[in-house]
């Protein structure tokens, strides 16, 4: 079956500012693999509004994406989604390879 | 550097304690993040693509190694054990938690620092020369006026709400403008008049972005007493005319443009005799106050540096010779020199240091500079009073931080944004290309025969990275979906002050990086001498030759 | 309807009025437009009268300041700062006595910086708590620039 286009909803955790996707029932999850899949922008936008309304506590500026989705994997469209999914794609933190302690 | 009163103390922790009840009435949801949001950002914390992250200032650029431990801690205690320099003289942090910033903002208060104002739409960070109080061929000492600025913007009431953000910039040097005076929202020149009084240049209206701009002289001369209501007269101008429609046409350059020179000239000066008052002049006392802050350490009487600079630079070590020529430079007083500390190097993302280099980098400055550094806008930092008797144990102690880097100015003291890797408002990558470019050329030869080059990335227009002013600058840009480089050659941040020239069609991301080599195999064939740098030979020999050496193969193979 | 008014909470005294509408007994606060067509007539039937004006107006724009007995400057978003502006001007140049009243999307973390501006009066956004937002004024209490609230930067009062 090919890959179908499909919408989730992402925003950024209040507490800690990291990615969260909106799981189908309406919790939060920190893997994409886990996002509620929806059939169209609509549907993302208003569960994003109801998040804004309803879950500041929660999460940041929600908001749909659109992505591919096959079998259990969900692929973002764009660099930016898929950098935020993925993390960043240069290392974390500077080897300290001249110090020995 | 400034000494804090009970007063200056007072501020920054009243402000931390404020930020506290914010942060409180966010989590408990009193307030949503709509209302939050320029409250956060005028206390320095943004939210970007995976966390957080913190803006600490760092006024002009100065740091005490007290203050460099306490940024370590912070990294160790809050974040992932790093910080990041930035291209405007501050450090950031990646990953706190929004219920630690207000434990942070009084740790950093416990050393006299904070992070106000780093962020929104106000008065940023007041830069400045990162030679400044060292330099020969300063005029005068920026550093008391950068705060006396920094103190007047701090909290100011009337421009919290600008229609974008503000900023200022002083150089003491006339000769040589290392503080790219010429590309703030307001530069400013301590300058000389012809009875000899000193007083500002104040230049309105540079900037980069989506439309660079070199900054007007609306005052040749402003006496120094009148630098805050003049200032302040400028920024009421902006704060009720700029363009709030627009973001992206909202900085005060667009308003110098829109209404003229002339015009804008004018209005600021009729607010100045309008809003002026005794009490907005600058005594003599307080800037004697200020002023004294930054009087000269306790200098030895040595003999002077040249002898001994030459021998180093000459001497059988060669990466301690190439360093003294690259990183260490001229000092004011005899037997002293200025040392770049290049935290280049590769693997690394270009400004990030480690908690345990921040450690010992404290330990350094107390041993060689009078606990001194000053983080550059080039993403470096600087030892200012170094003894250059002293230079070859520095160099073997900084070697084994892996922070003896000799390439200060060179190809790979590449400055980057962190781009889409972390930054919400990218549109590419930056960091891979610069870890590129210092992995493909770290060779210590090439970069001593290249020379003097800079390499600036952005990783969107709103050239974080300077693009714009880069001898070669790199642009990236989202091109249907994929991350693409417009390259362009030729800018300049100081005195001879030029925005760089797209050289032709965007690169993929594979290409660009060969783009550089190309553009620098033709420097290296086409300039009249070694000694005729990089930027001085595009100047010279224009662009088409770059042109050719990129573009040019292929439209020569179609026409064969 | 409840304002601030001197960092106390009070009950409003003046009532809004929009364009077209009746005017009232009492102290009315019309519209810029209202008040430049009919002047003359308002000053001479209100002892206490105010005047709205928006953002993008400047005192200057005001005429015969000097017999109002309060101007109230509209924020369209709380992020735009021209009131803080138009407010200092009309305090320290214009002299204006009367009440300066922030009104429109007022937030109680704007109201320290608003009061050290000239307002001594504010209307919050609907739904916002007020007496909680009585703890804005103290929260910063050294400063370090001139101001409305003190003419003398910091260097002059150290």
């Amino acid at each position: 079956m090919p890959p179908a286009n499909r919408w989730i909803v992402t925003g950024n955790f209040t507490d800690d500012g990291a990615v969260a996707w909106r799981r189908a029932d309406g919790t939060w999850s920190r893997q994409i693999a886990e996002a509620g899949l929806l059939s169209d922008e609509p549907t993302a936008k208003a569960l994003a509004a109801t998040a804004i309304a309803n879950e500041q506590r929660e999460i940041c500026d929600p908001y749909g994406i659109e992505v591919h989705a096959s079998g259990d994997t969900i692929d973002p469209l764009t660099a930016r989604q898929r950098i935020r999914a993925n993390g960043p794609t240069v290392p974390l933190r500077r080897p300290d390879s001249g110090l020995s302690r | 550097m400034y000494q804090y009163d009970d007063y200056d103390r007072r501020i920054i922790t009243e402000r931390a304690h404020q930020f506290r009840g914010q942060v409180s009435r966010r989590l408990s949801g009193e307030i949503t993040e709509e209302e939050f949001k320029p409250l956060r950002l005028q206390n320095g914390l943004y939210m970007q693509l995976h966390a957080y992250m913190l803006r600490v200032a760092i006024p002009y650029g100065l740091l005490s190694s007290t203050q460099v431990r306490q940024l370590a801690h912070i990294a160790r205690k809050y974040d992932r054990g790093y910080a990041h320099l930035t291209t405007r003289q501050n450090i950031q942090y990646n990953w706190p938690k929004l219920g630690d910033v207000p434990s942070i903002l009084d740790d950093l208060a416990s050393v006299e620092m904070h992070a106000v104002q780093t962020s929104g739409n106000c008065v940023r960070n007041i830069t400045s020369d990162h030679f400044a109080g060292i330099a020969p061929d300063e005029l005068e000492d920026p550093r008391p006026y950068c705060e006396l600025l920094r103190q007047w913007s701090t909290f100011h009431p009337e421009f919290a709400n600008l229609p974008r953000k503000f900023k200022i910039a002083v150089t003491g040097a006339p000769g040589d403008d290392r503080a790219a005076v010429r590309f703030h929202d307001i530069g400013i020149r301590i300058v000389e008049n012809a009875a000899k009084e000193r007083g500002f240049e104040v230049i309105v209206g540079g900037g980069l972005g989506r439309t660079p701009h070199i900054g007007a002289v609306i005052r040749e001369f402003l006496p120094k007493r009148h630098l805050l209501s003049y200032i302040e007269s400028i920024l009421r101008v902006y704060n009720l005319h700029g363009r709030r429609d627009n973001k992206y046409k909202a900085r005060i350059k667009i308003l110098v443009v829109a209404l003229g020179v002339d015009e804008f000239r004018r209005r600021v000066e009729e607010d100045w005799e309008a809003s002026r008052t005794p009490e907005l002049e600058l005594p003599d006392s307080e800037v004697a106050r200020v002023s004294a802050c930054f009087a000269p350490p306790r200098y030895e009487s040595l003999p002077a540096s040249a002898t001994q600079l030459a021998g180093f630079a000459l001497g059988q070590d060669r990466e301690f010779g190439s360093w003294v020529k690259n990183n260490v430079v001229g000092h004011k007083v005899p037997g002293y020199s200025g040392v770049v500390i290049s935290v280049k190097m590769p693997g690394v993302p270009p400004g990030d240091v480690s908690d345990t280099q921040l450690d010992s980098i404290a330990g350094v400055a107390d041993r060689y500079s009078f606990g001194h550094l000053v983080v550059t806008h080039t993403q470096n930092l600087v030892l200012p009073d170094v003894k250059t008797s002293e230079l070859p144990r520095l160099h073997a102690e900084l070697c084994a931080l892996d922070l003896g880097k000799a390439n200060a100015g060179k190809l790979t003291d590449v400055i980057t944004c962190p781009g889409l890797d972390y930054c919400d408002l990218a549109n590419a990558r930056s960091i891979p290309l610069s870890l590129e470019i210092a992995e493909r050329f770290d060779r210590l030869d090439y970069l001593n025969d290249v020379g003097d080059v800079s390499i600036k990335i952005s990783g969107c227009i709103n050239a974080c990275g300077h693009h714009h002013v880069g001898n070669i600058g790199i642009l990236g840009i989202d091109k249907r979906g994929e991350e693409f480089y417009q390259l362009m050659l030729g800018g300049s941040p100081g005195n001879d002050a030029s925005i760089g020239k797209i050289l032709g069609a965007a690169l993929a991301q594979d290409a660009i990086v060969d783009a550089v080599e190309k553009v620098l195999g033709r420097y290296l064939s086409v300039r009249e001498s070694p000694d005729e740098r990089f930027l001085e030979t595009v100047r010279r020999v224009g662009f088409e030759p770059f042109k050719q050496a990129v573009y040019g193969e292929t439209t020569e193979t179609a026409a064969e | 309807m409840q304002i601030i008014r001197n960092r106390a909470i009070t009950d409003d005294d003046f009532v809004h009025v929009p364009d077209g509408t009746e005017l009232p007994e009492g102290k009315p606060i019309v519209t810029l437009s209202h008040y430049v067509k009919a002047r003359d007539a308002l000053l001479v039937r209100y002892p206490s009268l105010g005047v709205r004006i928006t953002s993008d107006k400047l005192p200057s724009d005001v005429p015969e300041l000097g017999r109002l007995a309060l101007v109230a400057i509209e924020f369209p978003r709380f992020t735009d700062g021209r009131g803080y502006s138009i407010a200092r001007q009309l305090r320290e140049r214009h002299k204006f006595a009367g009440e300066i009243r922030a009104v429109g999307w007022v937030l109680r973390d704007q109201l320290l910086y608003m009061e050290r501006c000239g307002f001594d009066a504010f209307e919050l956004l609907p739904g916002k708590p007020l007496a909680s937002a009585l703890e804005a004024f103290g929260e910063l209490t050294v400063t370090y620039q001139a101001a409305v609230d003190d003419p003398r930067p910091l260097y002059r009062r150290r």
